[in-house]
């Protein structure tokens, strides 16, 4: 078992190492404004043992939490997915999908998490890019408290406060990250904590091996337009005595776009809302510097929103395959939808966690003018995505509240002659449900969510009517009231007509025209 | 929305004189009735092609885009199940081939694509020319011209028919059916009952009807007395005649080839979307039908709990005890085309799921009844019923834009009050069309 805890300060916020002590197996500091990663590698034999039995039978699987309060990220800690628990799974080479699954993940993250495999996950595709796990599960979950239940149990002694303090302090993390490495049969726990002001102070745990990072963003002289720079002080606790400088450079998948978004539903929702995204940002401004070499556009930037839509609302892809149609709501084109997707059922039959969809935005057209200091200036843009309701459960009151997590929203890089290939860095994210959607050597810019007036909250809620139980009660005798009623009165007359209707005209018309035929 | 009732300002046999000239003109020939029909088709078309290039609301019917999609996975050597939501035959998807072909200039693709809009107008106007048929047996032709008219130049109709919608086909299947039937084809009757059956499964209403209609006397067979069988045998022994087996022979041959051959060729999918979905689907998106409401109520309740299956099974039976029974029974041995009228109206009214594309199915056959209809022999009663029906159903819709669009939960009991209101009054002209039955022609303009 390892660990490695990592501060990311932004660019010109360093620390000296003369500001750290080293002491024995804790490092301090003074306050800093930065965000915090925490991550433990944990090796397959020191696994529990239910959970050497998931990652054994599996060739692929990551397992992604993100908060529902929206927080600011740093480079390069920047990659984002929709709030809620994703789940990407490759099964082993047998192919079987083992119907512990969602019993497991349940007793670790929450009850209500998956039926079964078959029912629930659906089926990420195949033959686009070979780089996406076959299985996406979502569910919204708004907390860790599950899940530091089940990690205080199996990972702190009962007499070890400090353990059970650091798992407490994940129910304020932003993110939260379980990755399976194959290669090195390693599980990597991840945690992140949003930007804020917080005092620099690890304890290393005495049969773990922790390294401490004070790091900050960078931006060396040498630096290439595709790279990012990183710069600070690393510790091995109880190794080193004091903090060693480092400095490095790689290109990164994601990056900042360094814009915002917000989302809301258009009023009234109805049956049909329709989810507005309402955005500050414009094309990454490195490219643009990029291109004003003019030679070299091998690059092609476009926004994409993507969302994973809760079974409770869905997005119908022969509406949104119409040009116009799409045009008019500021959309370019549907680039992937989850298949199946069933246009008709209610919620209340269905399995199946929901859908994701990639739709791509059409920005407003770069302004023309030759002012450079307008660059900085973004001009808000907006677009809408139609999405429809299925019918809920009836309810007492005549209404149920949905909740639907804000999308992914960024911009897409890819590279026009086969992309460069991102050597691994310490920091790397992949298998995010969309990356798969792209081709490799795509780079992600991402739109920071920020939620309008001021609220935290990376939900949007919506009230969807269904039949009122309050006023149902006369619904079965009524209807079958009214149906029998009906059903009286149309035989009564079929009787009146059966007893004195006579001959009929068309029998008789129609014989006597036939007789004069003959 | 159109009412089936419209009479087209003309057919009203008391119309001032010189107008009155002027129609006739207008009818004495077939030449500009069906013309200003197509005309009036070929404009809508037109305004729907223009509608859907420059409008990010559609003209064109999402079904249609169904078909079209389901004939463009055929003409790939596809199953037109893999469009999902493509519940009907494959033949529909055959005949719609023309829309997946591409020839590179923009213009004619755009015919070959909108190809099945014109084949569903055209088959709009071939129901015309039956129903016109049908009426002039007992009518002149000017006359039966007008009632046609009700049809042919009903706006409603070409709507529906313009924007993509395969109803028209059923259109001419049902006029095909009746007019083979009142001329004694007796083969070609079965063949397109049993294809209609096929297509859209609900003609399988008409066959108790036809083969009541059909006895020894009507059907020109001499009689066989038979004296050594009881009454009763002798009785059953009557009514077995050789055109009823022949037509329940030839229909029930058609259907089950017709079915063999798509299952196949598309196997279980084409039995599941087709037929079987009819039978299971759990899709209570609100609709006219009286049970919409219950059926939501009961769907959610059997999911969880309880037996809430019993009222949608039951639903069924005043259907089609209706329909298939007691309606050919009393009406069909004294008017086919009003009996068949009924039946479909019965079958629409008390059907589990009814939307407006349904009203189609009957308002075919209405011409041929509203000859002696007393909703033309006594305006009152006609006025009432156009106002019922329209309001009804305008009640009906401000509760569902409520829903839809306002997102108030207005299924109960707003919807579901007038769902009933709606189902009543259409029981009641569904009674008014029994009682006419029977009676002397009231309407017509000898």
């Amino acid at each position: 078992m390892r660990e490695r805890v990592t501060y990311v300060q932004k660019l010109g916020d360093s620390l000296e190492p003369s500001a750290l002590t080293v002491e024995g197996g804790t490092i301090k500091g003074p306050e800093v404004h930065a965000v915090r990663e925490d991550r433990l590698t944990i090796a397959l034999n020191e696994l529990p043992t239910e959970l050497q039995t998931l990652v054994a039978g599996a060739q692929d699987l990551h397992i992604r939490w993100v908060s529902t309060t929206a927080y600011e990220a740093v480079s390069p800690l920047l990659a984002r997915l929709p709030p809620g628990f994703h789940f990407f799974f490759t099964p082993g080479k047998d192919g079987i999908v083992g119907n512990k699954l969602c019993p497991l993940l349940g007793s670790i993250f929450g009850s209500d998490i998956c039926l079964s495999p078959n029912e629930s996950f659906t089926s990420l595709p195949k033959d686009t890019f070979s780089h996406s796990a076959a299985f996406q599960y979502f569910q919204q979950l708004e907390t860790l408290s599950q899940f530091i239940q089940y990690a205080k149990g199996r990972l702190c002694r009962s007499t070890d406060a400090s353990c059970s303090a650091r798992l407490d302090a994940l129910s304020k993390a932003s993110s939260l990250d379980i990755s399976y490495d194959t290669v090195q049969h390693v599980l990597r726990v991840t945690a992140l904590w949003p930007y804020q002001r917080q005092q620099v102070h690890v304890t290393s745990h005495p049969q773990l091996r922790t390294e401490v990072g004070i790091l900050s963003t960078d931006k060396p002289q040498t630096l290439e337009p595709h790279e990012i720079g990183i710069s600070g002080l690393l510790t091995v606790l109880g190794q080193d005595f004091k903090p060693s400088p480092t400095m490095f450079t790689f290109a990164s998948r994601h990056r900042d776009a360094e814009s915002t978004f917000s989302a809301q539903f258009l009023t009234p929702t109805g049956l049909h809302p329709t989810l507005r995204l309402r955005l500050a940002s414009s094309a990454p401004l490195n490219l643009s510097q990029h291109d004003d070499d003019n030679n070299d556009q091998d690059t092609t930037c476009v926004p994409y929103a993507y969302l994973t839509l809760p079974r409770t609302i869905f997005a119908d892809r022969y509406q949104l395959s119409d040009l116009l149609f799409l045009a008019s709501k500021n959309l370019t084109a549907l680039r992937y939808m989850t298949q199946p997707v069933d246009l008709e059922a209610p919620e209340y039959v269905m399995a199946q966690w929901g859908s994701s969809v990639l739709l791509e935005l059409s920005p407003p057209p770069p302004s023309t003018s030759s002012q450079p200091e307008k660059k900085n200036e973004r001009e808000e843009w907006t677009a809408e995505i139609p999405l429809h309701l299925r019918y809920l459960a009836p309810a007492e009151g005549g209404y149920s509240a949905i909740s639907v997590p804000y999308p992914a929203v960024f911009w897409a890089c890819v590279p026009e002659h086969g992309g460069v290939e991102f050597p691994p860095n310490p920091f790397e994210k992949v298998k995010l449900g969309y990356d798969g959607l792209f081709e490799d050597g795509t780079v992600f810019w991402h739109v920071e969510p920020r939620p309008v007036g001021g609220g935290t909250s990376l939900v949007n809620v919506v009230r969807v009517p269904v039949l009122d139980l309050e006023k149902a009660r006369w619904v079965n005798a009524g209807t079958a009231v009214a149906v029998l009623g009906g059903f009286a009165w149309v035989v009564w007359k079929l009787v009146g007509l059966y007893m004195y209707g006579g001959d009929g005209v068309e029998g008789e018309g129609e014989k006597a025209r036939e007789k004069k035929r003959q | 929305m159109a009412s089936p009732f419209k009479p087209a300002g003309t057919a009203i046999p008391s119309a001032p004189r010189n107008s009155a000239s002027l129609v006739s003109s207008f009818f004495r020939r077939p030449g500009p009735l069906y013309l200003s029909a197509a005309i009036l088709r070929l404009i809508f078309l037109l305004y729907g092609l223009w509608q859907d290039t420059n409008s990010p609301v559609k003209y064109t019917d999402i079904d249609y885009l169904v078909f079209t999609d389901a004939a463009h996975f055929v003409s790939r050597g596809h199953s037109p199940y893999e469009r999902e939501t493509y519940r009907y035959t494959p033949i529909l998807a055959w005949l719609l081939l023309p829309t997946a072909q591409t020839i590179g200039t923009p213009l004619l693709d755009a015919a070959l694509f909108n190809s099945g809009k014109v084949l569903f107008a055209a088959a709009d106007l071939v129901a015309g020319w039956l129903l016109e048929r049908v009426l002039a047996r007992d009518m002149d032709a000017a006359t039966a011209r007008k009632y046609a008219a009700i049809w042919l130049l009903n706006p409603m109709v070409a709507t529906i028919s313009t924007r993509g919608s395969s109803e028209g086909l059923l259109g001419v299947l049902v006029m095909a059916l009746l007019s083979a039937v009142m001329a004694r084809r007796t083969t070609l009757a079965g063949l397109l009952l049993g294809f209609g059956v096929h297509f859209k499964i609900y003609p399988f209403i008409y066959a108790p009807a036809i083969v009541w209609w059909m006895d020894r006397e009507r059907m020109g067979s001499p009689q066989q007395p038979n004296k050594q069988h009881t009454p009763l045998l002798s009785k059953l022994f009557a009514f077995i005649t050789r055109a009823r087996l022949q037509l329940a022979i030839t229909s029930l041959a058609i259907f089950l080839v017709l079915n063999l051959w798509m299952y196949t060729l598309y196997g279980p999918s084409f039995l599941n979307h087709t037929y079987l979905h009819h039978v299971t689907r759990i899709d209570h998106r609100h609709n006219f039908s009286p049970y919409n409401t219950q059926l939501y109520l009961a769907s959610a309740s059997s999911s969880s709990s309880g037996p809430g299956l019993q009222i949608e099974s039951a639903a069924f039976l005043p259907q089609l005890l209706l329909s298939c029974v007691l309606i050919p029974l009393a009406m069909a041995q004294k008017d086919l085309p009003s009996a068949m009228l009924a039946q479909t109206f019965a079958f629409v009214t008390f059907n589990k799921v009814c939307t407006s594309q349904y009203f189609l199915w009957y308002m075919v056959l209405l011409p041929l009844y509203l000859p002696r209809s007393s909703f033309l022999a006594d305006k009152r009663i006609g006025v009432t019923a156009l106002v019922l029906w329209v309001a009804a159903q305008g009640l009906w819709l401000q509760q569902g834009y409520e829903l839809e669009f306002l997102g108030r939960s207005s299924f109960l009991p707003g919807l579901w009050l007038a769902s009933l209101g709606f189902f009543l009054v259409n029981c009641w002209i569904l009674g008014v069309i029994i009682g006419d039955v029977g009676t002397q022609p009231k309407a017509v303009a000898s």
